[in-house]
């Protein structure tokens, strides 16, 4: 079949329709079709690679001069030559002497440099269309009219030059006076086959439609296949969003209950508002301990009295307070108050969550832990807080040891990523031996952060555990968090502010390195 | 507890070697004490409120010899053949007096300082602010014994206090000295106020509040005569063991005081207390094997006297100064330190069960987490807040409510019973972030509550809120209905009057014939309350409630 009639449309995205159109048109420089589409050519060599392909542009490459003004000469093309203005100053001024040149230029508003002044006054004297006798400058009309023809001349070579239009003359006279560079550049030239003539004469080269948003409609009636997507501007910023999220401190806490949970510890809950008995005396903490005085704890205005229906309970705790009981202890040595025993307070330790545990679960062998909310009256600053959490725990069991706890601390701290924890002994009322684990912090040093020891006799006989050890541990969780969470202000872990909640990053612990 | 100054030169000449503060900083550690930090000559350390008898260079050098086997066992004490006689007759709300001497001491001004010293951190812990017990220490060269403890009213004796020059009645000193001002608290309201006297009536001391100045220990004080007032007896005791036998470090010989009055006896009583330690409990409990001759030589490097009498048993004899040893348990403890927490090898613990969250917490997380799927944004509050933003902001008459006696600050002042008072104060002090505005919080309440134990109930709620110029109630019921969808259960809305919601737009949710919790636009003159400009829609749930509704078979 002959070739004519097998020739279709050819429909061509927007932008090579557009270039197309301007090569018919008898733009052949690659640049100036860049410039009639405001943008680098180099943006443009995609698409006629892809005409090239299709069959409809030939390409050609050259090396050609081509010339550029200086932004010396660029001031000249806008203001005059230097010459030029000079004339025009004495053309005003008459005979003037040298250095009131400049001052005469002011007064006739005609920009003229002091430099630019030295080099005008050579040319023209050169040119002999000026004569400076006694310092006075004077013209030569029988010399100028040649010169002004020469510098419009310069002047019309400038512009050309600056049009990008091949320069006619006077060029050596502007290169020398460092007016115009000389310079090589690849051009590159595109020139319509006689396929894409054919084709343009005969209507069948046609612009694609332009998709912005793809819709059912367009999909269902297979336009898309014809037509052309706009592209996607992705230096646009997209707006704000703020995701539903979990605040990341309870996050964070969601994670250490998941990890008490992976370790084998059963999650335990007690009441904030708590009896001093179970929050101080079941844990062997003597009624006039300091820690019991009302610096270091909220005590109730309303309801103040709590009680408790377990009478041997209750005598069981005098007696280890009064003389350790069949302990083996001394006691405290005092006469031990039931009635302090129940007054209600904000709980200033989870150790009271233990302490109802083990009496609700008595011996046996079991792991707890508790993660809640404890009081202190303190003054709210970036460093304290009457209200925090603690992460507590016991392991009980006739064969727990100190060892236990110990190997618990280490990998607790493992699995927080908290590197490596030195232990010391410690001192806590209810524990023998205790111990405090200090981390490294990379700021403050070594921290204290896990705090345990082995639950006294004294508390274990006053709960009603006769045969089980008990290694008990806290944690000072918020420590571990905001260390976790980048902040170094307790407040922040409460927070009003919404916005610092929603750019508050994710709590990541690098345990998953 | 208590930081404690030592210079190192004097910690040095007490302990008789030359000491570095690298040795320091791994020493202290192991008596529980806290290395805190050096400045020129003087080191810091906090001491735990069980060893009071760490409070001082003496009683820490005591230690150290032992740490570092230049002395073992317990530390030898040589009594005084000569006893000085005292009489006690004190007040009734402070009967008890006892007393001890010193003697042969070398002091300078560091030493005084020690003395000083351990006395103002014995006052502030184990003796409770002076007012358990309370000590005073004086040169036995400028008193004329016996001794006598006894009263006087307060315009009745006039002498010169510590650091003064002119001599003041006892008034005058609970009104003038600092001392006084500071402790007068606890004589002030009685007729006759406790004073020490020597046998020509100059005087000692208005114990517990203030020495006088003429007989004050010095540089040149060769024997001192110690005193111990007390309203218990045993800690009274106690701490003049503590006392004496720490200033008995930088002197020859203790003397005993014998008492006549109210209470007769000689003290100090050092008779070392003897204790039989079973030595499988350090196998049980620490964890570490340790023959009975290696356990007993640990104990004579933390300054005891041990002695193996069987396979298991050791005879333990107890310093007088040591306060902490209560029972076994404490002996296993000296061990374990004096073996070093660092040979101690950590053991994991088989799990004995597999772990498992608290239902109310596994509940909320799911609950937590279809709130988030709504995009709204967890916010986290006290349980502390005020009645004022409870109450009077939320345009609703108070209710019975946890009320703590001591505030620190009125902000904080008792515990909250519901959370949108909180939500609302999120969102009045969020202006500056864009709408719509979507929050929520799962957390507890605490309701008065009669026939609980501790008087209270405790709730899990969750309450959610949405601010935006376009919110409108059917946003949040939309939220309801799914959530209602999500989790498995249908409700009812009941119209309801509530003074925090708009009158016709607000309702109470029942589930099952039971309120699962209230809803509705927040009024207007609530909003004003708080400052804010644009509509407010919340909803507070009890979860337990849904919960049950939702686990329960």
């Amino acid at each position: 079949m002959p070739k004519e009639y097998e020739q279709a449309t050819v429909v061509l995205p927007p932008k090579q329709k557009k270039i197309v159109d301007l090569i018919v048109k008898g733009y052949t420089d690659i640049d100036k079709i860049a410039e009639q589409f405001k943008t680098s050519r180099e943006s443009l060599m995609r698409d006629l690679e892809e005409l090239r392909e299709k069959e409809l542009l030939t390409i050609t490459r050259e090396i050609v001069e081509i010339f550029e003004l200086t932004s010396e000469a660029e001031r000249y093309l806008e203001l005059g030559l230097p010459e030029q203005r000079v004339l025009k100053v004495l053309e005003k001024s008459g005979e003037i002497v040298v250095k009131d040149l400049a001052k005469a230029a002011l007064k006739y508003s005609i920009p003229l440099t002091d430099k630019e002044a030295k080099i005008g006054l050579s040319v023209l004297a050169k040119a002999k269309a000026v004569k400076i006798e006694k310092g006075k400058i004077s013209l030569v009309q029988e010399n100028l009219s040649k010169l002004v023809d020469e510098l419009s001349k310069m002047q019309k070579t400038l512009k050309q030059i600056k049009e990008g239009k091949a320069p006619e003359q006077v060029l050596s006279t502007l290169i020398r006076r460092k007016l115009v560079k000389k310079k090589s550049r690849r051009k590159i030239y595109a020139y319509p086959t006689p396929n894409l003539k054919k084709l343009y004469k005969a209507g069948k080269i046609r612009e694609a439609p332009v998709i912005t948003t793809l819709t059912p409609e367009i999909l269902a009636s297979g336009a898309w296949r014809t037509a052309y997507f706009k592209p996607f501007d992705l230096s646009v910023e997209p707006p704000t969003i703020y995701p539903g999220k979990k605040h990341p401190y309870l996050e964070f806490l969601d994670y250490i209950r998941e990890l008490l949970v992976s370790m084998g510890f059963e999650e335990m809950k007690g009441p904030h508002v708590e009896m001093e008995l179970w929050n101080f005396d079941a844990l062997f903490q003597a009624q006039d301990h300091p820690a019991r005085e009302i610096h270091d704890t909220y005590f109730l205005k309303y309801p103040n009295e709590g009680r408790v229906e377990d009478e041997s309970l209750m005598n069981r705790i005098a007696r280890v307070h009064e003389d350790g009981w069949e302990t083996g202890s001394k006691g405290w040595g005092y006469k031990w108050d039931p009635r302090r025993a129940l007054r209600l307070i904000l709980r200033t330790q989870t150790t009271a969550v233990s302490a109802r545990t083990l009496y609700a679960r008595g011996d046996g062998e079991y792991m707890c832990f508790s993660l809640g909310r404890v009081f202190r009256p303190e003054t709210l600053d970036p460093k304290h807080s009457m209200e925090f959490y603690q992460l507590e725990g016991i392991i009980v069991g006739e064969k727990v040891t100190f060892r236990h706890l110990l190997g618990f601390f280490e990998e607790i701290a493992k699995r927080l990523g908290l590197g490596k924890i030195m232990l010391k002994p410690g001192y806590f009322p209810f524990t023998e031996p205790s111990v405090e684990g200090f981390i490294k912090h990379p700021k403050l040093g070594w921290i204290e952060v896990f705090p345990g020891g082995m639950f006294r006799p004294e508390m274990l006989a006053g709960l009603g555990i006769k045969k089980s050890n008990v290694a008990a541990w806290g944690i000072g969780i918020d420590r571990i968090a905001m260390t976790v969470l980048g902040i170094d202000d307790i407040r922040l872990l409460f927070t009003r502010d919404l916005d610092f909640l929603r750019k508050w990053r994710k709590p990541i612990v690098k345990t998953w390195r | 507890m208590p930081v404690i100054e030592v210079s190192i030169r004097d910690l040095e000449r007490l302990v008789g070697e030359t000491l570095s503060l690298e040795e320091l900083e791994d020493l202290l550690p192991r008596l529980k004490c806290e290395y805190e930090g050096v400045e020129g000559e003087y080191v810091y350390y906090e001491a735990t409120h069980d060893r009071p008898d760490l409070f001082s260079a003496e009683g820490l050098s005591r230690a150290l010899k032992g740490l570092l086997e230049i002395e073992l066992g317990m530390p030898g004490v040589i009594l005084r053949q000569e006893r000085v006689k005292a009489h006690v007759d004190g007040p009734t709300y402070r009967p008890y007096a006892f007393f001890a001497t010193v003697h042969g001491l070398k002091l300078d001004d560091e030493a005084v300082k020690q003395i000083m010293q351990l006395q103002e951190k014995l006052h502030i812990t184990y003796c409770r602010d002076r007012r358990k017990v309370s000590i005073g220490v004086y040169d036995l060269s400028k008193v004329k014994p016996p001794i006598y403890y006894t009263k006087a009213k307060p315009e009745e004796v006039k002498f010169t206090p510590l650091e003064f020059a002119e001599e003041l009645t006892l008034k005058e000193i609970l009104e003038l000295h600092p001392k006084g001002i500071e402790y007068g608290h606890l004589i002030k309201s009685y007729e006759e106020y406790p004073l020490l006297v020597d046998s020509e009536g100059k005087v000692l001391s208005m114990p517990p509040i203030v020495n006088s100045e003429d007989t004050k220990v010095t540089e040149d004080t060769k024997e001192v005569f110690i005193d111990v007032t007390a309203t218990d007896p045993q800690a009274g005791l106690k701490v003049l063991n503590v006392v004496a036998t720490s200033i008995a470090e930088r002197g020859e010989t203790i003397g005993l005081v014998e008492i006549k009055g109210t209470w007769s006896g000689v003290t100090p009583d050092l008779t070392p207390e003897s204790l039989l330690y079973d030595n499988t409990i350090t196998e049980k409990v620490v964890g570490i094997k340790v023959s009975v001759e290696k356990a007993s030589e640990l104990l004579k490097k933390m300054r005891m006297d041990a002695k193996p009498i069987s396979e298991t048993k050791i005879e333990v004899k107890i310093p007088a100064y040591r306060l902490d040893i209560l029972h076994p348990i404490d002996i296993a403890e000296d061990i374990a330190m004096a073996y070093g927490y660092e040979n101690i090898k950590p053991e994991p613990y088989p799990p004995p069960h597999p772990g498992m969250p608290h239902p109310i917490e596994f509940f909320s997380k799911i609950i937590r987490e279809t709130m988030v799927g709504y995009g709204f944004q967890e916010v986290n509050s006290y349980m502390m807040t005020n009645k004022k933003l409870l109450y009077d902001m939320m345009n609703l008459p108070e209710q019975p409510t946890v009320e703590v006696l001591n505030p620190k600050h009125e902000n904080y002042s008792c515990i909250r019973t519901w959370l949108i008072p909180q939500l609302m104060e999120v969102l009045s002090q969020s202006k500056h972030a864009d709408y719509p505005q979507k929050i929520f919080e799962v957390g507890d309440v605490v309701l008065i509550d009669e026939t609980s134990s501790t008087k209270t109930r405790e709730e899990r709620h969750l309450a959610f809120a949405i601010a935006d110029r376009e919110a409108t109630l059917t946003d949040l019921l939309a939220v309801l209905k799914s959530l209602s969808l999500q989790l498995g259960f249908s409700y009812k809305l009941e119209p309801i009057d509530h003074p925090s919601f708009i009158p016709g737009r607000s309702a109470k949710i029942v589930v099952n014939k039971k309120s699962l919790g209230i809803l509705g636009e927040i009024r207007p003159r609530v909003l004003l309350n708080f400052e804010l400009n644009v509509p407010i829609i919340a909803v507070e749930i009890n979860i337990n409630v849904l919960k049950e509704e939702l686990i329960s078979p």
